[in-house]
């Protein structure tokens, strides 16, 4: 069980580095489809098989037939380098990073209390494994009913909001358009007026 | 788990229920009226927060369901801290509705999505309050920010409310990931998502793997306090309150933060204090002294940068942090009774001052610099004189419900916490520094020459109900908060804790 851990953990953190270390896009996705995969491989170690399931359709699928879909439309070719601005962001991050991880190490290392110990191999009656579709299935009916009834107000919100904003008015009004050029040429006006009440109190 | 087991009771859930059925209504009105049928769903929108009230006033009596159980398998809670929050959420709810009218028919928007957003949002922000679980905060966040940041970038024709929709977007997902990082983290640690269930596991010691609590409550006081635009999570607050729609911005620092702040409290004031055994004794001092630190840091930061700002929207998102780090004041003592209070004060001549502004600045929010206000001031009485008393409140001067709520904040945390004095000191201080910059708009619009041009703007039914409403009850909760402190009071205890005694 340990290889397979350490086996699955090298290459689900292998293909994350792969998502933010490349260039192309596209390259990116690959790496993370290499992650959720082996992410996957991790639920099956512990026994969850309807969650790597889930892992492999939803995510590795679907999802990520979207990414790669809205990758090509954009038409992304290689990043650009537009980050000259906040270069010195490179060098904070760094050092707040490794204070991250100082962190967490204090607080696992440091601040230590005698862990419960994990149940012994086959102490859990079949019946009561969690991560089986049953089991799930069970739970989502009972327990948690009233999320998952809850769910459905998120998700018939979030239709109704993509809607309002992608489609098209048929009429716009002249009051709601606002471009960036009418919010620079406003503030130069405010600067003239601001200017001329100085030279008209100058004068008296 | 059997299905009798539930503890299924359907008036338990009765808000939440009206007002997302009121939500899909109007949704059913918008699309067989003919052409965007405004009043008619304003009108229902008030009618479903009027039953919502009901419901709340019925669960308020204990004669459906009875005070102080958990029911759908302790996912809901039935308290009086459930129920003071909702009443803030639908008093927010009604008021933003009847602000939106004048909005939506100025600039020519749809009405229908609007009106059903609003709804859902509250329906999401009352699930947050009456969450008796994990799962359910969770949901209920998801369900009101999705909501509030589709709001945000509801002029979709406007770069800068595009800007305030993307900004919220991204960085409020990054923030509920944190959130949902830090409950998995605990429900690892505790093998609950329950919070009465964490609180007793914390109890009785039988934590899986300590650190594991530890780190995943720090997330969550990170995904919290984003929320809370509580500083040095704030960055995000001022951008994205001067690019909505000023309705929507008054909508948003006023709901969601008293939703947030009722989750936040019943997650850490009730789940995280235990101190019994030795990992509680040790998380729980952490987060009080934690929200310590924030609390200082919030009201600092607001109050200063709000000192430099020459636009009012972001003026006033500097003083909403401020105005967070005041609540969090009160948080820290574990009482939930002062922040109830405080946070309707703050909606209420929050909601007022934004009323104002979004009248002056006139459709498309053009202007909403200080400076264009300038002489505004006997021009149109009505409007000024309320900016001015809603200014003033703001600031915490007597008579205004401000002055009663900051004073109930301050008292609370000084008489229960003595090791937590100094935190009021600095609050002190913090609301003397604020009252520069709530001063300065007054003094621009009474004092200064008013530029050619000028013309008034047209004050609708729907502005005026809102200013009349606002104005009494800031004057309300100023001179007569004794009868919404007697209905505190009887709910204080539930939620008080053990925090008074580790500081004493």
């Amino acid at each position: 069980m340990e290889i397979l851990f350490i086996l699955f953990a090298a290459i689900a953190v292998a293909g994350a580095l792969n998502v933010i270390l490349q260039r192309n896009p596209i390259y990116s996705a690959i790496g993370l489809i290499v992650t959720l995969c082996a992410l996957a491989g991790l639920f099956l170690t512990l026994a969850a098989q309807f969650i790597a399931a889930i892992q492999i359709i939803v995510y590795a699928g679907a999802i990520m037939v979207l990414f790669v879909f809205v990758i090509m439309l954009l038409n992304i070719r290689e990043e650009e380098s537009k980050i000259d601005r906040q270069r010195y962001l490179k060098w904070l991050a760094a050092p707040l990073f490794v204070a991250l991880l100082a962190e967490v190490y204090f607080v696992i290392r440091v601040v230590s209390y005698d862990p419960k110990p994990l149940p012994a191999q086959g102490a859990v009656p079949p019946g009561q494994i969690l991560g089986t579709v049953e089991s799930i299935g069970n739970a989502m009916f009972t327990t948690y009913l009233l999320p998952f009834e809850a769910t459905s107000v998120l998700i018939l919100m979030a239709i109704v909001g993509s809607m309002l904003l992608a489609r098209r008015e048929r009429t716009v009004s002249e009051v709601t358009i606002v471009t960036a050029e009418q919010i620079e040429a406003a503030q130069l006006e405010r600067e003239d007026e601001a200017h001329e009440t100085e030279t008209v109190g100058a004068g008296h | 788990m059997e299905f009798a087991d539930l503890n299924i009771s359907y008036s338990a859930i009765a808000p939440e229920i009206i007002t997302s059925l009121t939500g899909v209504a109007i949704m059913l009105i918008d699309a067989f009226s003919k052409q965007g049928a405004r009043r008619t769903n304003a009108l229902v929108a008030i009618i479903g927060f009027g039953l919502t009230l009901a419901a709340l006033a019925g669960l308020w009596t204990g004669t459906w369901t009875p005070f102080g159980g958990d029911y759908f398998s302790g996912m809901v809670v039935v308290d009086h801290m459930r129920l003071i929050f909702s009443f803030i959420i639908v008093i927010v709810g009604i008021l933003a509705v009847l602000l939106a009218g004048q909005f939506l028919k100025d600039e020519e928007l749809p009405a229908g999505e609007f009106f059903s957003l609003v709804m859902f949002a509250s329906a999401g922000m009352l699930m947050m309050a009456s969450a008796g679980d994990l799962v359910m905060v969770f949901l209920g966040l998801e369900t009101t920010s999705i909501a509030t940041y589709i709001l945000a970038g509801y002029r979709k024709y406007d770069v800068r409310a595009n800007e305030s929709s993307l900004k919220y977007f991204l960085l409020g997902s990054f923030a509920t990931a944190f959130l949902l990082y830090g409950i998995a983290l605990v429900y690892g640690a505790t093998g609950t998502t329950n919070i009465v269930g964490i609180q007793k596991a914390i109890a009785s010691g039988a934590i899986n793997y300590p650190p594991l609590l530890l780190i995943g409550a720090a997330m969550m006081l990170v995904g919290f306090g984003f929320k809370i635009a509580s500083a040095p999570f704030h960055l995000w607050t001022p951008d994205v309150y001067e690019g909505a729609p000023t309705l929507v911005t008054a909508f948003m620092a006023t709901g969601p933060k008293a939703a947030v702040f009722a989750a936040f409290l019943r997650v850490f004031a009730v789940g995280f204090s235990s101190p019994t055994t030795g990992v509680g004794e040790t998380l729980q001092e952490t987060w009080v002294s934690v929200l310590a630190v924030i609390a200082v840091l919030t009201m600092t930061i607001g109050n200063v940068v709000a000192l430099t700002q020459k636009n009012i929207k972001r003026m006033l998102a500097y003083s909403s942090i401020a105005h967070a780090g005041y609540a969090l004041v009160g948080f820290v003592t574990g009482d939930f009774g002062p922040v109830a209070f405080y946070l309707l004060a703050y909606a209420v001549m929050n909601i007022g001052a934004f009323a104002v502004i979004q009248m002056l600045a006139r459709p498309g929010d053009r202007k909403t610099e200080i400076s264009d206000y300038a002489g505004v001031g006997f021009e149109t009485p009505l409007l000024s004189f309320s900016l001015a008393i809603f200014l003033l409140s703001l600031a915490g001067i007597p008579p205004t419900g401000g002055f009663i709520a900051k004073f109930f904040v301050f008292r609370s945390a000084w008489e229960s916490t003595p090791g937590l004095r100094w935190l009021v000191i600095v609050a002190v201080i913090n609301s003397i520094i604020s009252i520069y910059y709530y001063l300065y708009p007054i003094i621009v619009m009474f004092f200064r020459p008013l530029p050619a041009g000028f013309s008034k703007p047209k004050v609708g039914a729907g502005v005026t109900a809102v200013l009349v409403l606002t104005l009494a009850g800031v004057f309300f909760l100023g001179l007569m908060p004794d009868r919404v402190l007697g209905a505190l009071n009887q709910g204080r205890g539930a939620a008080r804790v053990a925090i008074q005694e580790a500081f004493r």
